[in-house]
């Protein structure tokens, strides 16, 4: 079963989107600030990590560049979810490391369609880059 | 040209401060995740008699979410 680390601040969107995802047999678990989310990240090993980018303590820029510069962490891929729809905010997640993003409110099948996307990608640059070493 | 009136127009391409968007589509995220959710559980636990209930929250959602993004943002 695939695991996926949800750091989200909103109680609600937390609860609806890991009942949802739950039912389409992933496990989620789940993260309240961006502290929390890197702690997780480590501890559990995810397949993926849907980051909410307006988060307390820790903001999910910060929280993904630092997933991204640890060796434990950086081959995590990392959705990011946010409620704005702007291009800057875009070209922000991903210049903080983000591998793709998504805006609110989630259509589903399209999130699903990029969780897949990530860990086949990622599951693949792992294959490639241990058969060259 | 639009036949509507210059103030209806002005108000149309009214760009939104991004924050106040940002609060309108959380909320509106809520409510069509949990009718979507619901849908589904309605159609697992065989209450067909609901579900074109919650397809006409979803459908106002959806054009909701549609009016903003093409309008304000």
């Amino acid at each position: 079963m695939r695991r996926i680390l949800l750091v989200e601040d909103n109680e609600m969107n937390r609860d609806m989107l890991s009942r949802r995802l739950q039912r389409r047999g992933y496990e989620v678990i789940m993260a309240t600030d961006g502290q929390q989310g890197v702690t997780m990240a480590q501890s559990r090993s995810p397949d993926v990590v849907l980051m909410d980018m307006s988060l307390p303590v820790m903001d999910g820029w910060e929280a993904t560049r630092t997933l991204k510069s640890s060796p434990d962490t950086k081959d995590i891929p990392v959705i990011a979810l946010t409620a704005h729809a702007m291009s800057t905010d875009r070209e922000k997640a991903m210049e903080a490391g983000c591998d793709d993003y998504d805006t609110k409110p989630i259509e589903l099948t399209r999130l699903i369609g990029k969780i897949e996307s990530l860990i086949a990608r990622f599951s693949n640059d792992i294959v490639q880059t241990e058969a060259t070493t | 040209m639009s036949d509507l009136p210059t103030h209806i127009e002005e108000a149309i391409q009214l760009k939104l401060p991004p924050d106040l968007m940002h609060d309108m589509r959380t909320p509106l995220g809520h409510i069509l995740g949990y009718s979507e959710l619901l849908i589904e559980q309605m159609r697992d636990q065989g209450h067909e008699e609901f579900i074109p209930y919650l397809e006409k929250i979803c459908k106002a959602g959806h054009q909701l979410l549609e009016t903003m993004t093409d309008n304000f943002e």
